[in-house]
């Protein structure tokens, strides 16, 4: 986002938003991409229709199987200042689960996971440290070796 | 998001995030992030351009074989052409709600979602999709239970699990799906033309104006925390 094309107090309010101090940056070394299994862990609230929608700043996940079709991923996201249309054009542009299937069969990522994740980006990212150890005890469960993380 | 990165790196999983908000990704110092200029919203840039997209992720994923180092934010250099207005689209017709209040303005926003109710299917049809449903109630129900709000009522909740207020903000977060996926059946047009079409020609703009107005100043503490989610902070008219 090119905060300059915003109202000077909300691009403000945006930048100067409160986040976590971390002291050090953890980093995993792996291998080449074209062998690595890629998940998409998404802080947008998606929910395959019919699960449990994020009501608030809930602090837990959802699982998006790969089996999910577009028809079946809504976002609930608690805020309403970003952009859904794009979305509801095409659930890419939140959720690249095409693109990603597109790329392993053309040898850019080695396979794509069988399960992928979301919370809700609007919750203080403290309180999702459980559910993310989780998340990522699953996901290395599936052999995964490389997350794209998208947020909205 | 770039919290999580941390968290799932610290268990050994190896991340890339995908940062709309540059200052955030500074602050939080992921491993690995790619600065997006794109809208909120849109992480992953244009809808319907799978080459441009798969030039974000093959860009972002990229960065995943890097050598170490305390935390890499690279920028993504091109921006998101859908955010170019397209002159050749038209929004749906829908009757005029110009100044209607209470019972009119919720006949004009029932009318309405009848009169729409057409372009929605076709949308749906054409785009294998809908992400109308986060209420469980069809759209024409979300509607006949907003307009009942509009009318002055206080309905009882239609969703068993739900209390009204809540039931409240999902059927109005389905009625804005609703209207906004009518309006992308042909065409592409950006956001800012979808969001203008609906925040100034539509009932259900007006509504929910009115609707925000209202509870805000309810004395039900539900309905004033949920009326903060009806009308985007760019499109709230001033009192």
């Amino acid at each position: 986002m090119r905060l300059e094309k915003l109202p000077a107090a909300m691009a403000k309010r945006l930048a100067e938003l409160e986040c976590p101090d971390f002291t050090t940056t953890p980093w995993v070394e792996a291998k080449p991409l074209s062998e690595r299994r890629v998940a998409i862990v998404s802080s947008a609230g998606l929910v395959v229709r019919g699960d449990k929608v994020f009501r608030g700043r809930d602090a837990d996940y959802r699982a998006i199987p790969d089996s999910t079709q577009a028809n079946d991923l809504l976002c609930s996201h608690i805020s309403i200042n970003f952009d859904r249309t794009g979305f509801q054009e095409d659930w890419n542009v939140v959720f690249p689960l095409d693109r990603l299937r597109e790329l392993a069969t053309e040898g850019e990522i080695g396979s794509v996971a069988a399960t992928h994740y979301s919370f809700m980006g609007a919750t203080d990212p403290v309180q999702m440290v459980d559910g993310a150890r989780e998340v990522a005890g699953k996901l290395k469960a599936d052999n995964v070796d490389a997350v794209l993380l998208t947020s909205v | 998001m770039s919290a999580l990165a941390h968290y799932l790196e610290d268990e050994g999983v190896p991340s890339v995030a995908i940062a709309l908000i540059r200052p955030q990704a500074e602050h939080t110092t992921p491993p690995r992030a790619l600065w997006v200029p794109f809208e909120l919203g849109r992480p992953i840039g244009p809808p319907g351009d799978a080459a441009f997209q798969k030039r974000v992720i093959v860009a972002a994923l990229g960065l995943l074989e890097t050598r170490r180092q305390a935390s890499l934010i690279a920028d993504f250099p091109d921006d998101d052409p859908r955010e170019t207005p397209d002159p050749g689209w038209r929004p749906p017709a829908v009757p005029a709600a110009d100044g209607a209040e209470g019972t009119a303005l919720a006949e004009a926003l029932v009318a309405e979602l009848r009169e729409l109710a057409p372009r929605y299917a076709q949308s749906c049809t054409a785009r294998l999709r809908s992400t109308v449903g986060l209420s469980g109630l069809p759209p024409a129900e979300c509607g006949d239970y907003v307009a009942a709000w509009l009318r002055g009522e206080r309905p009882a909740s239609p969703v068993p699990d739900m209390s009204p207020a809540l039931a409240l903000r999902f059927a109005i977060d389905d009625l804005k799906a609703f209207v906004l996926e009518a309006g992308i059946v042909s065409g592409a047009p950006s956001s800012r033309q979808l969001g203008d079409w609906l925040w100034n020609d539509t009932a259900l703009g007006a509504a929910l104006q009115v609707l925000r107005h209202e509870c805000l100043v309810s004395d039900d503490e539900r309905l004033k925390a949920v009326a903060a989610f009806f009308v985007p902070a760019l499109r709230v008219l001033p009192d």
